[in-house]
C-alpha cells in the first residue's frame, strides 16, 4: 500500500517566501533573545566540569558496599551478586570470622576478597537487586574514570569507601574483627 | 599623513593609500576572523545551545570564548597540509587564493566614511577612490570571479563530491547573477550614477530617502543574490555538507581549508557592506546632514555588521533550498522582479516623478 502524500497548498503570502521567512527569524531571534538573557545556571546545557548534573533518586552509579555502624561489612558473601551480574565482573572470595560477643561462638562468613572490574561493570543493578542483605548499592556518582586499566578494578576497600566523602563517613581499611584462621577440621 | 609621507619618502597620496589598504584590509581580515566566533555563538544561540566559550588567554582569561579564533588559528596551522595524490597540484594550491582575494578585493570599492579635507588634499575613505571609471561595476565584475575560486578547488581535488559541488556552484551563479545585476542597474538610473560615492550622496541623510523604500522589491532581489554568492545557506549548494560531504572543500585541509573558510566570512563582510552602500545610505548618519568622520564610519560599521548578523541569522533559520530550486527562483521569480523593478522606475522617471 503505497503513502499517500497530503499536498499542502501554500495560501498567496506563503508562496512570496519573504514573509515565512521573516516569521522564521522571529522565531529564531526569539531564541537568541531568550538564551542570551538567561543565566548560565538555568541554561539547558550542564557545563560539565563546573557544574555537575543532580542524578535523581535511584540512579545507577558507582556502587558502594555497605556497613554497619562499627565498620563492619554487611556483605556476607553469598556470592548471589556474582551469579545475578551478566557482565560477570564481580569476584569475591570468602572468609571466616567469629565475635563471640556477638554471635556466640558460631563461624560468620564475610568477604575478604570483593572485587568489582569496573570497565566491564555495566551498571545494570542486577547485584543490588540479588543481594540478600543490602550490602550492595548503586548510588549516585558517575564519573568513573582513571587513567589505567589497573585502578578500575575496584577492591573491597574501595567499594566500602567509595562515598565515604560524600556521606561524611569516615575511610575504613580494616574489618573490626580480625578473620579466624582456618583450622583443620577435627573430626 | 604629510609627515608619514616624507618617512617614507613618497607623496602623500601614496602614503594614505598605503594606510587605508593596511587598515581596510586589516579590518576586514579580523571582522571575517571575528564573524566565525559571531557565527558559531549566534548559531548556539539561536539553537539553544551556548556555544565555543571555554578556549581561554593563558587558561585564564575567558573573554567569551574569543580566543577561539586564536586557537582554531593555531590550530589550522600546525595541521599537516595533506592533498590527494591524484590532485592538480598546482590549481588545488592556487584554489584557496583564488576564492580569498576576489573576496577581499570587492571591498576596495566600498566607500566606509566621509571624505574630508587636511592640509588642502580631500582624502577619500575607501581605497579605490571616487570616479575610478569602475563604479559598481568592480564588486559585481569581482563578485563573478568568485566562483573560479570554488570552481578550481572542486576541479582540481579530483573527487566526485567536489566536482559535483563545482558544478552546482558555477550552475546557480548563472542563474542569480543576472537579476543582481538588473536590480542594481536599477539603482544606477535613479540615482544617475554607478560610483558607490555618488550613489551613496544620491541617498541623503534621511532613512525613507534611502534606497531601500523606493525600491524595496530590488532590495530583496539583491539581498537574495547575495547569500547566493557568497555560497552561504540557504545557498550553499557548493557546499552541502548533508548531500555532497563538504563540496568544494572536501579535499582541503589545514591552512588551505582555512583561507576557504576564511575568503567565505570576507565576502560575507563585503557583501553586507555592499547592501550596506547601495541600499541603506552607507555612511549616512540618520538625521544628520554633516556627520563627522568618526560618525560616519561609526554609521557604516553598525550597518555593516547588522547585515553580516542578518546573514548569520538567516542562515540559522532556513534549511537548504533544493539546487533547482534556487534555478527556478533565479530564472522564474528574481529576474522578472528585478526586470519589473527596473520598468516601474523607468516609467516613474520618464514621468519626471
Ligand atoms: S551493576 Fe550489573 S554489571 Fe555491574 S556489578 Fe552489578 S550486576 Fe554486575
Ligand atoms: S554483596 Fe550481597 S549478594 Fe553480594 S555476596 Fe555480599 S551479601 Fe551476597
Amino acid at each position: 500500500m503505497g503513502v499517500v502524500v497530503k499536498k499542502v497548498e501554500l495560501s498567496w503570502l506563503d508562496r512570496t517566501y519573504v514573509w515565512p521567512v521573516m516569521k522564521g527569524m522571529g522565531i529564531t531571534f526569539r531564541h537568541f533573545i531568550k538564551q542570551l538573557f538567561t543565566p548560565t545556571s538555568k541554561r539547558y546545557t550542564i557545563q560539565y566540569p563546573d557544574m555537575k548534573k543532580q542524578m535523581p533518586a535511584g540512579y545507577r552509579g558507582l556502587h558502594e558496599l555497605k556497613r554497619f555502624e562499627d565498620g563492619a561489612i554487611k556483605c556476607v558473601a553469598c556470592f548471589m551478586c556474582a551469579e545475578a551480574c551478566p557482565a560477570r565482573c564481580i569476584s569475591i572470595e570468602a572468609e571466616e570470622f567469629s565475635n563471640l560477643n556477638f554471635t556466640q561462638g558460631f563461624e560468620e562468613k564475610r568477604p575478604q576478597v570483593f572485587k568489582i572490574d569496573m570497565l566491564r561493570c555495566i551498571y545494570c543493578g542486577m547485584c543490588e537487586e540479588a543481594c540478600p542483605k543490602d550490602a550492595i548499592w548503586l548510588r549516585n556518582d558517575y564519573e568513573v574514570a582513571a587513567y589505567d586499566r589497573l585502578s578500575m578494578q575496584f577492591g573491597k576497600w574501595d567499594l566500602m569507601n567509595t562515598y565515604a566523602e560524600a556521606d561524611g563517613k569516615e575511610r575504613i581499611s580494616e574489618d573490626p574483627i580480625p578473620s579466624v584462621p582456618r583450622r583443620a577440621i577435627a573430626m | 599623513m604629510d609627515t608619514l609621507a616624507s618617512l617614507l619618502h613618497t607623496s602623500p597620496a601614496i602614503a594614505w593609500m598605503g594606510v587605508k589598504i593596511v587598515i581596510v584590509f586589516s579590518a576586514v581580515m579580523l571582522l571575517a576572523s571575528v564573524w566565525t566566533w559571531v557565527e558559531r555563538r549566534g548559531a548556539a544561540m539561536i539553537q539553544d545551545r551556548i556555544g565555543p566559550n571555554r578556549a581561554a588567554l593563558f587558561g585564564k582569561i575567558r573573554i567569551l570564548g574569543l580566543a577561539q579564533l586564536l586557537a582554531d588559528g593555531i590550530k589550522f596551522f600546525f595541521k599537516e597540509d595533506l592533498e590527494p595524490t591524484d590532485a592538480n597540484k598546482g590549481l588545488f594550491w592556487l584554489a584557496p587564493f583564488l576564492a580569498f582575494v576576489p573576496a577581499m578585493m570587492g571591498f576596495a570599492i566600498i566607500p566606509f566614511g566621509r571624505d574630508f579635507t587636511s592640509g588642502g588634499h580631500v582624502y577619500h575613505l575607501s581605497v579605490l577612490d571616487p570616479g575610478n571609471g569602475m563604479g559598481m561595476l568592480y564588486p559585481l565584475a569581482i563578485g563573478g570571479l568568485a566562483v573560479y575560486g570554488v570552481l578550481v578547488a572542486a576541479w582540481s581535488s579530483n573527487n566526485k563530491w567536489s566536482i559535483l559541488g563545482g558544478m552546482r556552484s558555477s550552475a546557480t551563479m548563472v542563474s542569480y547573477e543576472i537579476g543582481m545585476s538588473l536590480a542594481v542597474v536599477s539603482l544606477f538610473m535613479t540615482t544617475g550614477g554607478y560610483d558607490p560615492s555618488e550613489i551613496i550622496a544620491a541617498q541623503g541623510h534621511l532613512p525613507w530617502h534611502w534606497n531601500v523604500v523606493p525600491q524595496f522589491l530590488g532590495f530583496i532581489v539583491f539581498f537574495t543574490c547575495m547569500f547566493a554568492e557568497t555560497n552561504r545557506l540557504p545557498f550553499d549548494f557548493a557546499e552541502g555538507e548533508s548531500e555532497i560531504v563538504a563540496g568544494f572543500n572536501t579535499e582541503y585541509g589545514s591552512m588551505k581549508f582555512s583561507l576557504l573558510a576564511l575568503a567565505e566570512y570576507a565576502h560575507l563582510m563585503t557583501a553586507s557592506a555592499l547592501v550596506a552602500t547601495l541600499y541603506f545610505g552607507g555612511w549616512q548618519v540618520p538625521f544628520v546632514a554633516h556627520p563627522s568622520v568618526g560618525l560616519s564610519i561609526l554609521s557604516f560599521l553598525i550597518k555593516m555588521l547588522f547585515f553580516a548578523w542578518v546573514f548569520v541569522w538567516i542562515r540559522w533559520t532556513l534549511p537548504r533550498f533544493r539546487y533547482d530550486q534556487l534555478m527556478h527562483l533565479g530564472w522564474k521569480a528574481m529576474l522578472p522582479l528585478s526586470m519589473l523593478n527596473l520598468i516601474v522606475h523607468a516609467w516613474l522617471m520618464s514621468h519626471g516623478r
